[in-house]
């Protein structure tokens, strides 16, 4: 795959969105000036705190769960419907928690590249 | 069991992969047809194909065997094959769409701007790939064993003849159709038997024979140390995987990536509820099977025993069915990922190229499956996980979050890495299984932080080697892309 790289003259590229506002506009132009630069660190920035942030939020869960199940009062003995505890939380409860962290962060990492998609264009 | 149903079942799902296979042919044409189907897959047939492509061996018999031997400590197992799918999503997915390279070799070759490191990623990615081919060959071996009576190497053979035949055949294009048909016939193969097993239970009031607590073979609990360690392989293994990464490529962009992964991780999720399910049956129902050594075959003699009859077989031949969808399906995607690495490196990326490739990817690891002996299905696909954790997971996520790693430090950290992991694998091999420390039987508690502190290291040491290219390769990565593409 070829790319070629839009050398341009930065003032022409503040112009570059016309009315119609959908044209393409490479993505180079951002990277070649240096508050394009900035913007992809920060966007950069942005994304790596948040997956850290899902990441070790996720890791605690899942050690509040491992923890409570070993040393939790009575654990061992509760049921429910007949199936213990630790067989629900470890078998079937955690997969939500999973589910839902992935969906948040879904969410949140599309609202950052459309916040950096939006600096870029409002230059 | 009828050998009849278990040899009709085997050869109706080689049949259906195969004529997938050619069906996808007429296709398949140009060599990025070969390798990426384009890139035109739809989230949720991409989805369904890496969750095909995913459940092997290890989470279609091995998770239910584990369960059975070792209760609690077993379903830690599933749970870290699909979180590893959340770091694989918060970490990688979108970054690695976006690089636009075809495999990891590829990835790590435009951002360290390096033939050597690229030389080296091949060749941990080919280790990766034979390691996790053995497991599945041993599955096919036990299955056939058990269902037909035939010699056991009649299975692993029988897989690599299929797998070769699709895959030089149709390349990926056939491969996306034929794993996301088996995602849903492996989901179907365990629900329904043990949703058949479960109303004979309650209709004939069958008393369990053990509480659901007590471990068969009276095995003792896994302390904290092996929790944690079999964690961190599962959660970073799996974003190093090479077969689930080509996967990535297949998505239109870097979003797309995002929301197959999500949906995957839901496919998982529903999924594993079926091996955990069989697991506790055979605990309470059928302890004689571990006693009697053959926990890896729990979920292909459950039906049988407890649904007799033509019904009884009818679900057996299903059960069979899904185990060589699952064997067929990460055997053929390991091989079109190594056959994708071997072909660019060796035979300079044809079409030709590659099909030799792949039945060299394939045959390798079927000497070894023959000259080896199974061992708990899940737990030796567990020390893949830890081997790719250790080597590819660094360079990975330090290459796609850090702009400092240079080409010394990736490839010191994966020669590290995989010494450190590998050296624990054969020595705690050659100890046996009962006699090595836990340590040394699960390595990556140490081998992944170490292989990550080598290649930090070595990388601030050779500052002066970070590539001209970092800023460019960074903003590709993680730049989204536009509604229209500006790239030729």
């Amino acid at each position: 795959m070829t790319r070629v790289r839009v050398t341009a003259p930065r003032q022409s590229a503040t112009a570059a969105p016309g009315p119609s506002g959908n044209l393409p506009y490479p993505k180079e132009l951002a990277e070649d000036s240096d508050a394009g630069r900035i913007f992809i660190r920060s966007l950069i920035r942005s994304q790596l705190r948040l997956a850290l942030v899902v990441a070790c939020g996720f890791l605690v869960i899942l050690a509040v769960i491992a923890v409570f199940l070993v040393y939790g009062p009575g654990v061992a003995e509760t049921r429910i419907f007949g199936i213990p505890l630790d067989w629900l939380v470890l078998g079937a409860g955690i997969y939500p928690v999973i589910g839902l962290s992935a969906w948040l962060y879904n969410r949140a990492a599309a609202r950052n590249e459309a916040r950096y998609q939006d600096l870029v264009e409002d230059k | 069991m009828n050998p009849a149903v278990g040899l009709s079942a085997f050869l109706a799902v080689s049949i259906a992969t195969a004529v997938i296979g050619f069906y996808g042919l007429r296709i398949s044409r140009t060599t990025g047809d070969f390798y990426v189907a384009s890139r035109t897959v739809p989230p949720w047939w991409n989805a369904s194909a890496i969750g095909g492509e995913y459940l092997s061996a290890a989470s279609f018999l091995g998770v239910a065997g584990l369960i059975l031997l070792s209760g609690t400590d077993a379903l830690w197992f599933p749970v870290g094959y699909t979180a590893g799918y959340l770091m694989l999503l918060l970490f990688v997915a979108a970054p690695l769409r976006r690089s636009g390279a075809y495999t990891i070799p590829d990835f790590t070759e435009a951002r360290l701007d390096s033939r050597l490191v690229r030389r080296v990623t091949s060749l941990v990615v080919v280790a990766v790939g034979w390691l996790y081919i053995v497991p599945q060959l041993h599955g096919a071996a036990l299955t056939i064993r058990i269902t037909t009576g035939l010699p056991s190497w009649v299975g692993s053979t029988a897989v690599v003849l299929v797998v070769c035949l699709t895959v030089v055949a149709g390349g990926m294009r056939s491969i996306t159709f034929v794993q996301a048909f088996q995602y849903w016939l492996k989901l179907t193969a365990l629900a329904v038997p043990v949703a058949f097993v479960l109303l004979v239970l309650a209709g004939n009031g069958t008393q369990p024979q053990a509480p659901l607590p007590l471990n068969p073979t009276g095995q003792s609990a896994a302390g904290a140390y092996q929790h944690i360690s079999l964690l961190v392989a599962l959660l970073f293994g799996t974003l190093g995987l090479p077969h689930v990464l080509v996967r990535f490529y297949t998505n239109p962009d870097g979003q797309s990536a995002r929301r197959t992964t999500l949906i995957v991780l839901g496919l998982l999720s529903v999924f594993y509820v079926f091996p955990t399910l069989s697991g506790a049956l055979g605990r309470m129902f059928a302890p004689d099977l571990a006693q009697s050594g053959q926990a890896d075959a729990l979920v292909l003699l459950l039906p049988g025993r407890f649904v007799g009859g033509v019904a009884g077989d009818m679900l057996s031949a299903l059960v069979v069915a899904g185990a060589f969808a699952a064997f067929l399906s990460t055997t053929s995607g390991l091989v079109v990922s190594l056959s994708g690495v071997i072909s660019q490196d060796l035979f300079g990326g044809s079409v030709k190229g590659f099909r030799l490739a792949a039945l060299l990817a394939a045959v390798v690891p079927l000497g070894f499956a023959l000259m080896t002996d199974t061992l708990a299905l899940a737990g030796s696909v567990g020390l893949v996980f830890a081997f790719t954790a250790s080597t590819i997971c660094p360079v990975l996520l330090l290459g796609i979050w850090w702009r400092g790693l240079t080409d010394a430090g990736a490839i010191a950290g994966m020669l590290i890495g995989a010494f450190l992991c590998g050296g624990a694998m054969v020595v705690g091999t050659l100890m046996g299984p009962g006699n090595a420390p836990a340590w040394l039987a699960q390595p990556a508690a140490w081998s992944v932080p170490a292989a990550f502190a080598v290649t930090v290291t070595v990388s601030v040491m050779t500052k002066n080697r970070v590539p001209a290219s970092v800023n460019r390769v960074m903003s590709r990565l993680h730049v989204p892309e536009r509604p229209v593409v500006t790239e030729r």
